[in-house]
């Protein structure tokens, strides 16, 4: 029993917060609508969170080292268009299109980080400007939607195994295996110290510059994987797919507890975060609110979360 | 306080750096323009010239806003969403009676002061980094905008908003007069007055600021409510130069502001810049753009443009900045 009260009260705030949120969701959703609570409910929502969850993750890692990466909604576009770009019902070209592109992201990536530690300028700007620079070729290259895959891709959005989405699965095993990275592995608790302070970190022998381009390429190559999820659910490149999903991945990572300084929060509390959105905009879409009022929520929430993490942290 | 670019290690430039940062960016903006005749004559013509001016105007006020809260250490994302509310708030009464004017500018001006003390209420009471809390005021506003016009927004603006929009004396666009009393005064608030000083004390560390007796909170939310007012009143003057109410009126715009007062050499780590800086940054912005255009390249290749400079001049001054 003590056991158990250290434990809850070690959890962080946020993820507590969270929890009972989804909770009071889960509640009102089952008054509100039958549907709502139902198996098959849950299973749509496993499949299309997948996206949001590759992005989050991404984001996750460029927020712990302290920076941001505005360019997600360009990498998942230009990913996009350049796997059914290339693909263009080829079926033989589809898995070395696939890791050519997942090889883009974390390319790009790469340059976000490169850049930002070279010239040390804010990654605010650094990926704001590469972001434009790419939005900008991709919408040179084409400015419809363009090319097709192989109709077995679609598998990958709307497949099942047992019953169970292929993509909300490929996506718990992502956030499993950077969990057990960033907990375990020596890099991943570099990415920590590096976002925590990184004059300390430097003075433990980190190398602080490789962490934070790790991180950056990290955060491309997951904008990479939702584009190619964009691909295989609706079968063509599309030069503007990625335009909500720059800002949107903030939210579950700031909702999820992770601190935008640096080097404070946990890959649980990203996941919930993630999972207590895409909960709140089905229930949203069951009680038939207008989006623009979901804008409106979507909003009010990381103003609450904001505002109630931040203050919590700062006065200890 | 959260802080943008902290991690640029600040020292004082040396004579030749200083020289370098002072005509940069003129000499930059006069390359651009003699480019730009060399490549096409035409754009030197007057009507041309005045074209890019009433262009330029609305951008020029909101990076004006932009530069006083980078001052103080912030950012501010909301403005182009508050242009658009303005607007549709412009269009709300749907008559062409220009004594509906000064009702429309109040309110417009009392919502703009709400969201802007909104702003820096988060940013220094609830001690939410800037990005984020405008970011959710950005989508809140949104919301609310396309909730009230339930995503087709109409209706007619009074005829004397298209003057300030659209009109000249002696040649002059209208606008640009606006902006040009502006930026007048509101220089003078802040290289002369003791308002202005406390700015930059702020800006450059808030805690000694706090330490000297300056209340840096509400220096720094009415720097957000400046900023505010300031993106008000260009949402008003950019929908009388489109004439017609859309849901994205003014959309770019903050992340353009952002971009010309980096260009402009104001820091994001605050306590530094000039509004004149900013004003430049904005108007080679536009040149660019217009440059773009004259060219015949389409118009996507802007953006590519625009993200090579933003890169560019943010590293070139953190390279000036860093010695």
């Amino acid at each position: 029993m003590s056991g158990l009260t250290f434990r809850i009260k070690r959890t962080e705030p946020a993820i507590m917060m969270v929890i009972a949120l989804t909770l009071l969701i889960i509640i009102i959703g089952f008054f509100v609508n039958e549907r709502f609570g139902t198996i098959r409910n849950f299973l749509n929502l496993f499949e299309q969170m997948a996206p949001l969850g590759f992005l989050a993750l991404g984001q996750t890692f460029a927020v712990l080292v302290g920076g941001i990466d505005l360019s997600i909604g360009a990498v998942v576009t230009a990913s996009n268009v350049l796997l059914a770009g290339t693909v263009s019902g080829n079926d033989a070209m589809m898995m070395p299109a696939l890791i050519l592109v997942l090889a883009f992201g974390a390319a790009f990536g790469f340059m976000n980080g490169w850049i930002t530690v070279a010239t040390g300028v804010h990654p605010l700007i650094v990926t704001l400007g590469t972001a434009s620079v790419l939005q900008g070729l991709v919408l040179l290259y084409t400015l419809q939607p363009t090319g097709s895959v192989p109709f077995w891709f679609e598998e990958f959005a709307y497949g099942r195994v047992f019953g169970f989405p292929i993509s909300g699965f490929v996506m718990l095993l992502c956030f499993l295996a950077v969990g057990l990275f960033l907990k375990y592995s020596q890099t991943g608790r570099a990415v920590y110290a590096v976002g925590g302070n990184p004059e300390a970190a430097r003075l433990n022998g980190i190398r602080n510059n490789r962490i934070t381009i790790l991180a950056y390429a990290a955060s491309g190559f997951f904008a990479a994987l939702a584009g190619a999820y964009f691909v295989s659910r609706t079968g063509v490149g599309d030069p503007r797919v990625g335009d909500p999903y720059t800002l949107a991945s903030i939210t579950p990572v700031i909702v999820g507890g992770c601190l935008l300084g640096g080097g404070r929060g946990r890959i649980t509390g990203v996941l919930l975060g993630v999972f207590m959105i895409s909960l709140l905009n089905n229930l949203l879409n069951y009680i038939n609110i207008s989006t623009f009022i979901q804008w409106v929520i979507q909003g009010l929430i990381i103003i609450i979360a904001v505002a109630v993490y931040v203050d919590r942290r700062k006065k200890p | 306080m959260t802080t943008f670019g902290s991690t640029i290690a600040e020292r004082s430039p040396g004579l030749v750096d200083v020289t370098v940062q002072k005509w940069a960016l003129p000499a930059i903006f006069c390359g651009l323009l003699i480019f730009a005749t060399v490549i096409s004559p035409s754009f030197l013509s007057v009507s041309n010239f005045q074209n890019v001016m009433t262009q330029a105007a609305p951008l020029m006020i909101v990076v004006i806003g932009q530069t006083f809260v980078i001052l103080v250490r912030g950012l501010d994302l909301s403005v182009a969403s508050l242009m658009a509310t303005v607007a549709v708030i412009a269009t709300a009464f749907n008559t062409q009676d220009n004594t509906m004017i000064p009702v429309i500018f109040i309110s417009a001006i009392l919502l703009c002061t709400i969201v802007g003390f909104i702003n820096g209420w988060l940013v220094t009471k609830r001690n939410v980094s800037p990005f984020l809390a405008t970011l959710a005021m950005m989508i809140v506003l949104q919301g609310l905008r396309f909730y009230y016009t339930q995503g087709a927004p109409a209706g007619v603006l009074p005829e004397g908003f298209r003057h300030l929009g659209t009109g000249k004396y002696l040649g002059i666009p209208a606008n640009i007069i606006a902006c040009i009393l502006l930026f007048v005064f509101l220089t003078f608030v802040l290289e002369k007055t003791v308002f202005g000083r406390k700015i930059f004390i702020v800006g450059g560390n808030p805690t000694s600021a706090d330490l000297v007796g300056i209340n840096s909170h509400n220096v720094t939310i009415t720097c957000y409510i400046i900023c505010s007012i300031m993106a008000g009143i260009a949402g008003l003057l950019l929908v009388g130069f489109v004439g017609t109410v859309d849901n994205f009126v003014g959309r770019g715009y903050e992340l353009d502001s952002i971009v010309a007062a980096v260009i402009g050499g104001v820091a994001l780590s605050g306590g530094k810049g000039k509004l004149l800086g900013a004003i430049l940054g904005a108007l080679i912005l536009v040149v660019l753009f217009n440059i773009v255009i004259i060219v015949g390249l389409p118009v996507q290749a802007q953006l590519v443009i625009k993200g090579v400079i933003i890169i560019g001049a943010a590293a070139f001054f953190a390279r000036k900045t860093r010695g």
